[in-house]
């Protein structure tokens, strides 16, 4: 738990460095940009299940976007 | 002048941000006026019942190898539709068939003497979402079945939206339940149990920067071994914590968006995983958006992993004294892998795109993070491509 | 659904009414606090009846030789008055406002030719000093108005201040200048009624036409809210800025966009450009109801 803690604060460090500045979060009508497809946090279904089914079957890591993905035998 | 219905043939163009083919078919003036500040209505972030539906279709290809073998080839159709029900429901469902074939990997796996082998996995899933004023409750089944490996799933999320729809908790949880059963028959109906948690968070941090953070927490118990691997026993019990960061940033000089995640992987066997992961997403053109791409992924091995060496005396591999658990498998492995890539989507119109996406993905254990990574095994390449279409209604 | 509720009120010298539908009443009635409030901000911000508003500062230095800096929102609302500037080519022009001096439209009485005269030097864009981010009238006695579009502006901004709430069923009307954003109940159009120019006497509010808008916006010029009638001629209030007198092609000119500010701005030039109206509004691709000076009503295809 202690090794997972210091990744956690590593991991903060890593967002406030990535978002560069403060919080300014958009009035109601500086919203548009949002609306875009590629906006979204999770544009492509399909694509997506795909990658992490591949992903999922050479690689020890899985998960994070999301929960119930459900098994496979993909040794 | 009679009051006459004249009902223009004509429903005025919905003002949320266009693909720009319909964008191009604008005057000037009607272009000026959509660039004023503020009046586009955003309908991705706030909650409230979706009015599309949409129905993608996909064939997704897999292959790898390794030097001097052909290794495994899957193709798998895939079907997606997401459609609004009676007004403030949402019904999900996708399901993909895997047709997997190819040579047996590697000498130290095994297929009941067979050595070619040819699977087939189906699976399916289906999502029922209720949306409220400011919030969303879903719930999920999931299976996938292949000849040996059964998997069954059921997942319930919500979503909650603070009042300037600037912040939105997510919360889920789930429950699968696997059956295992070999073709070799070196176990027989073994089980096993995988209950996730997950909490997180996503903020529009600036109105050109959406940021996602998610805490995934996962217990599983039963049977993990790889039932074709002759040397391979790991603990009946796997926990597995998972932190992502995910951010969205639209530039706004150019059109163009950068997604980019990391995300941050330990379990009870002992691995510890770093995944870091961009794209650009970049319209060109009029109905053209290329989107080049970039992961690397790193991971400490298990700790009762060890080297698969040929010993030319002893001849198969075998852990060294007495081990409670061990494995030889490459996916427990100290490695680096990198994956680049591409995609490219044609806007047809308002209401169909179609999608083409290639990438390459290689392993190499002395591309893990520290760069020491474990020895003896040979590079791994893969690649993968999609192909799909997609349509709006 | 859930009921419609809707709450009537005045601003920008005009009746107005905000409609919702399908969140409840609280919901509706807070979203809709949200869109008054947002429409009155633009009034105040943008008025050039009021002494502190953005567009009186910058028309109190009106031929001081001083710039004067502009927020964002104006800068961009500034840079759209240029735009329908020169793709008008000169005809709706924000510094045209000045003729109101002249022009009253309570009297039954024409402006003398002189006094027109006297104000035409002080209309034109190009006497306007902007560097995109400072801006300055070059002449004294010139004004600024963003009474073009001001309205219409606000009218997308309470939208997207009743879409950030959550809201998806909604009409905003100011004065005649329309949007909606979804459906009615039972995923049906909004009917938007277009009142006929010359209606009877014992129905002035009369309408001629609807137009089914869903996702939308319809605004209208004519010719009958303010005008002068002499001798059987009517001098309406949409003024040619290079003659200084009223145009007189069509009595009302309608359009529909995807935003009020658009479709505000193209029925206003479109009035200005006479017979070119239609050319002019089939190349801007969006739909249309023109109604002529005999009364002859087209439509786009």
């Amino acid at each position: 738990m202690k090794r997972l803690s210091i990744h956690l604060l590593w991991l903060s460090t890593v967002a406030l460095t990535l978002s560069g500045c403060a919080m300014q979060p958009p009035q109601a009508w500086e919203k548009g940009n949002f609306a875009r497809k590629e906006m979204t946090m999770d544009a492509d279904a399909l694509d997506q299940a795909f990658t992490q089914h591949v992903y999922f079957s050479k690689e020890s890591a899985s998960g994070g976007t999301g929960v119930g993905g459900g098994g496979c035998g993909c040794n | 002048m009679a009051a006459t219905d004249l009902s223009l043939p004509l429903v005025a163009s919905d003002s949320s941000p266009e693909p720009r083919s319909s964008a191009a078919r604008r005057g000037a003036i009607s272009l000026a006026a959509f660039a004023l500040p503020g009046l586009m209505i955003s309908a991705a972030h706030a909650e409230g019942a979706p009015e599309e539906g949409v129905i993608s279709l996909k064939y997704q290809t897999y292959r790898d190898s390794q030097p001097g073998l052909d290794r495994i080839r899957v193709n798998a159709p895939a079907l997606h539709i997401f459609a609004p029900i009676a007004g403030s429901w949402s019904v999900e469902a996708s399901t993909v068939q895997d047709n997997i074939s190819g040579a047996s990997p590697r000498w130290h796996t095994s297929i009941s003497g067979a050595s070619k082998m040819e699977d087939r996995r189906t699976a399916a899933d289906v999502k029922l979402t209720k949306y409220f004023e400011r919030a969303s409750v879903g719930v999920r089944f999931a299976y996938s079945d292949e000849h040996d490996y059964r998997s069954n799933a059921v997942a319930l999320d919500g979503r909650f939206s603070s009042a300037d729809n600037n912040t939105t908790w997510l919360a889920g949880v789930s429950t699968s339940r696997d059956t295992i059963n070999p073709v070799n028959g070196i176990v027989e109906n073994e089980h096993k149990n995988v209950s996730e948690f997950m909490v997180g968070v996503t903020q529009a941090w600036t109105k050109n920067d959406l940021l996602q953070f998610n805490l995934t927490y996962v217990r599983g118990n039963g049977y993990f071994n790889d039932p074709y691997k002759l040397v391979d026993q790991r603990p009946r019990e796997k926990n597995q914590t998972i932190a992502m960061l995910r951010w969205n940033h639209f530039i706004e000089s150019n059109s163009t968006t950068i997604r980019s995640a990391y995300r941050y992987y330990s379990d009870s066997f002992g691995v510890r995983a770093h995944t870091l992961s961009g794209e650009w997403v970049i319209p060109v053109a009029e109905r053209f958006i290329v989107t080049p791409s970039a992961r690397y992924y790193s991971q400490r091995a298990a700790s009762f992993y060890f080297d698969p060496v040929y010993d030319p005396v002893i001849g198969e591999p075998y852990p060294v004294g007495a081990p409670q658990h061990y494995s030889a498998d490459t996916r427990l492995s100290s490695y680096g892998g990198i994956t680049l890539g591409g995609k490219i989507e044609w806007r047809y119109d308002k209401n169909w795109s179609f999608d083409l996406k290639y990438e390459r993905y290689e392993q190499r254990s002395s591309w893990r993070l520290d760069g020491g990574g474990s020895p003896g095994l040979a590079p791994f390449r893969a690649q993968f491509a999609q192909i799909g279409v997609s349509r709006r209604f | 659904m859930k009921a419609e509720i809707a709450v009537q009120f005045a601003a920008m010298a005009s009746p107005c009414e905000i409609r919702v539908l399908g969140v409840g009443r609280d919901a509706a009635h807070a979203a809709i606090e949200l869109a008054i409030a947002e429409v009155r901000r633009v009034e105040q911000k943008y008025s050039r009846y009021r002494a502190d508003s953005v567009i009186s500062q910058i028309n109190a230095l009106a031929g001081s030789h001083q710039d004067i800096a502009v927020d964002a929102e104006t800068q961009q609302l500034i840079a759209f008055a240029a735009q329908l500037y020169h793709a008008s080519e000169g005809l709706f022009d924000c510094t045209s406002g000045v003729l109101q001096r002249v022009w009253d439209f309570r009297s039954q009485r024409l402006p003398e030719q002189a006094a027109i005269d006297a104000l035409v030097p002080l209309i034109g864009w190009k006497f306007v000093q902007w560097d995109g981010e400072r801006i300055a009238l070059s002449r004294q006695g010139m004004e600024l108005d963003f009474g073009g579009f001001g309205k219409e502006y606000a009218v997308d901004r309470a939208a997207a201040a009743l879409a950030s709430a959550g809201v998806e069923h909604a009409l905003v009307n100011l004065g005649g200048d329309v949007r909606v954003l979804g459906s009615r109940a039972d995923g049906e159009p909004w009917e938007i009624g277009i009142r006929d120019p010359r209606p009877p006497e014992n129905a002035p509010d009369q309408c001629f036409a609807t137009i089914p808008v869903q996702h939308g916006a319809v605004a209208t010029s004519g010719d009958y809210e303010r005008f002068i009638e002499i001798d059987g001629k009517r001098y309406c209030h949409v003024l040619n800025p290079r003659t200084g007198w009223p145009v007189s092609a069509w009595r009302s000119v309608s359009v529909v966009g995807g935003l009020c500010v658009q479709a505000g701005a193209l029925s206003t030039i479109a009035m200005l450009k006479g017979e070119g109206a239609q050319a002019f509004l089939d190349a801007e691709g969006v739909s249309y109801l023109l109604c002529d000076a005999h009364g002859e009503v087209f439509r786009s295809g």
